[in-house]
């Protein structure tokens, strides 16, 4: 539960930043910073891991259930009044996850400071085991995947699917899952939650699946066609598949994201689709993965940022496109020595039922 | 969370439901001579800006701003690609994209020549948000007892006879299975009866509930099972093991209506939660209740 390398990569870090406190904090939605050195899924609304400049760790949790369930440290429940414990031993403190969390609790301390981007570089890199629980994340959400693609049937309804998929994934040791989808044809311009459309033949029905596994979230994006695709479906996809493929025969160590994002807008353009390649279409190329769904460094033109060795991440081109509408495609990657490894293994095709 | 469906049926939730709780939040702010009130929203703190439009941010974060005269405006992170489905579950019209939201809603105050406005519980604001609002603006920190009206209530007591009937059917199914193959069993029945989201936690009575790990579940397991009905949360703890019964005085009390310590004042709604010992194991139960006038009422 306590994970000792990255605690000490935190101790490393406060020795060189002159913390005598540094607070990881984690609320019900984002519990990512909690659980790089306290892997507890917690159920209650706020937990902090408090690491002493001596290396002491203590968890201060809102629920008493889930102080019971800390092992490895002293644990309390009573999240405000733990935290003002903690300020009254005085010393700078730095807070990762300050910005998400609410201010009367960051009032607490005196002139605390962020700790976010210098947390969140250190999680970049995935430790070993870190590495084990994305591959069993991203194994999951094949299977998922295939699960879906074997549910789906012509009349029934988006929310019913997604139901179906999600008592799979948890049937099948996911603590969470974070999904959206779409279904139909030109006029469908992003994905949502269901909604009670029933699919019809012809559909297209885009979704993310994004499986978590021991608090590791893997993605998987692919798009269906109910029927046989007709011809501009399929010249989407292949404009997708391309684009995709450029990302990852690009991406290594060293690179910029920015590129990653530019290879795979530029297989648009050469096809006349720039303009699908903004933000009036699409959100970014893909993203970090980890103890998020949604981790830094966005993939993006205009994010600038040197990819590292035992990063996680998808590369993913969804966007709208006036051929057959929103699409999408894209694998977990994990960027090795000398480029990247899938960690996916979904058949990379425009799927038909 | 929160990814299942998400929808607005007016009949069991009609526009002038809304229309009041506007109208009781215009009513503050001019009693407190303030010409707006700005809501905060995110993925897991949705309630207070679900019950004056039915707004849920499934992603992303978002303030409601609700001027004393005019309809309220949504500040959005969200696409505009996504705008037509937010219009088709909310009483929105106007939807203001907002990839940075303090900066949108001091705009807006320049626009509207607002030199102070009201924010509700201003201190639970995430403070990437509070510092640059606060900065830019003068806020008065406003609180509403987050307390259920009639429609609200039908929908709580809906949530609360889906979980309570449907566990009653699959309870003693769980006895011998997997906690992640009842959690699923669970997901798939809620799910399809209309459940936007759920949280279920598993214990066999060595520890309190928590999350499923992958344990048989035996002959006195307990469930936790909170249940998000269109926005309405309810949470019920049974077991196999033991019968329900009264709310003890020294049960665990929380409140539903949102992340905050309101105070469990007369018309609050809150979760109790309780333990007994059956067998040399813990047994939990729990369920939620109104604070009436005369006392607890089992919801």
């Amino acid at each position: 539960m306590l994970n000792r390398d990255r605690l000490s990569q935190m101790k490393d870090l406060m020795a060189e930043r002159g913390w005598d406190l540094l607070l990881l904090y984690g609320h019900t939605w984002r519990k990512d910073f909690f659980r790089s050195v306290i892997n507890i899924n917690f159920s209650g609304p706020h937990a902090a891991a408090a690491i002493h400049r001596s290396g002491e760790v203590q968890a201060v949790m809102s629920d008493p259930w889930d102080a019971e369930l800390v092992m490895d440290c002293p644990a309390a429940a009573g999240f405000g009044a733990g935290l003002e414990q903690l300020a009254r031993r005085g010393g700078p403190v730095a807070i990762a996850g300050m910005e998400m969390m609410e201010a009367r609790f960051v009032q607490a301390f005196s002139n605390p400071v962020s700790a976010t981007f210098d947390v969140e570089e250190i999680r970049r890199i995935k430790l070993p085991r870190e590495m084990e629980r994305m591959r069993q994340a991203a194994q999951l959400a094949d299977r998922g995947y295939e699960h879906f693609a074997g549910a789906i049937e012509p009349g029934m309804k988006e929310y019913e699917l997604v139901a179906e998929v999600e008592a799979f994934l948890k049937a099948n040791g996911a603590e969470d899952n974070f999904m959206l989808i779409a279904s139909g044809g030109t006029e469908v311009t992003g994905m949502k939650p269901p909604t009670e459309r029933e699919f019809r033949e012809g559909d297209s029905v885009t979704t993310e699946l994004t499986p978590q596994v021991d608090g590791y979230w893997a993605q998987i994006c692919r798009t269906l066609v109910l029927g046989e695709p007709n011809s501009k479906q399929r010249e989407s996809f292949a404009i997708f598949s391309e684009a995709q493929k450029a990302a990852e025969e690009f991406l290594r160590p060293g690179v910029n994201i920015a590129d990653v994002a530019r290879v795979q807008n530029d297989v648009f353009r050469k096809y006349g689709y720039g303009e699908y390649t903004g933000p009036k279409y699409t959100r970014v190329r893909g993203h970090g993965l980890g103890l998020h769904c949604d981790e830094n460094p966005y993939i993006l033109e205009d994010v600038n940022y040197t990819v590292k060795q035992g990063m996680t991440l998808i590369a993913h081109p969804n966007t709208y496109l006036p051929l057959s509408g929103y699409m999408v495609f894209g694998d977990s990657l994990v960027v090795t020595a000398n480029g990247c490894e899938a960690l996916n293994h979904t058949e990379r095709k425009l799927f038909q039922k | 969370m929160k990814r299942g469906w998400i929808t607005w049926n007016q009949t069991e939730l009609p526009r002038p439901a809304f229309d009041a709780r506007l109208e009781a939040a215009r009513r503050r702010l001019a009693e407190r001579d303030l010409p707006a009130l700005v809501v905060y929203t995110d993925i897991w703190r949705s309630n207070r800006v679900r019950h004056f439009c039915n707004f849920m941010p499934y992603w992303n974060r978002a303030l409601l701003v609700i001027p004393r005269e005019t309809p309220p405006m949504l500040l959005c992170g969200l696409s505009p690609r996504v705008y037509p489905w937010i219009r088709s579950v909310t009483i929105l019209d106007e939807i203001l994209p907002s990839p940075n939201l303090p900066q949108r809603l001091l705009q807006l105050c320049a626009e509207r020549a607002w030199t102070r406005i009201g924010a509700l519980d201003f201190r639970a604001f995430p403070s990437d948000l509070y510092t640059p609002i606060g900065k830019g603006v003068a806020v008065e920190d406003i609180s509403l007892p987050a307390l259920p009206d009639q429609p609200e209530l039908s929908m709580y007591r809906r949530a609360a006879m889906m979980a309570r009937d449907g566990l009653k059917e699959e309870l003693m199914r769980g006895v011998g299975l997997f906690d992640h193959d009842f959690t699923g069993l669970l997901e798939r029945k809620f799910r399809r009866a209309g459940a936007e989201d759920l949280v279920i936690l598993l214990t066999n009575g060595r520890t309190p509930p928590a999350p499923p790990r992958g344990e048989k579940l035996g002959s006195t397991f307990s469930i936790s099972l909170a249940l998000e009905y269109r926005g309405h949360w309810i949470k019920i703890i049974r077991s196999p093991a033991a019968q329900v019964s009264d709310l003890p005085g020294d049960a665990y009390l929380e409140t539903l209506a949102g992340p905050y310590p309101y105070e469990l004042g007369e018309g609050a709604l809150f979760a109790a939660r309780w333990e007994t010992a059956h067998g040399g194991v813990r047994v939990f139960h729990g369920d939620t209740y109104l604070r009436a006038p005369q006392g607890a009422q089992l919801l």
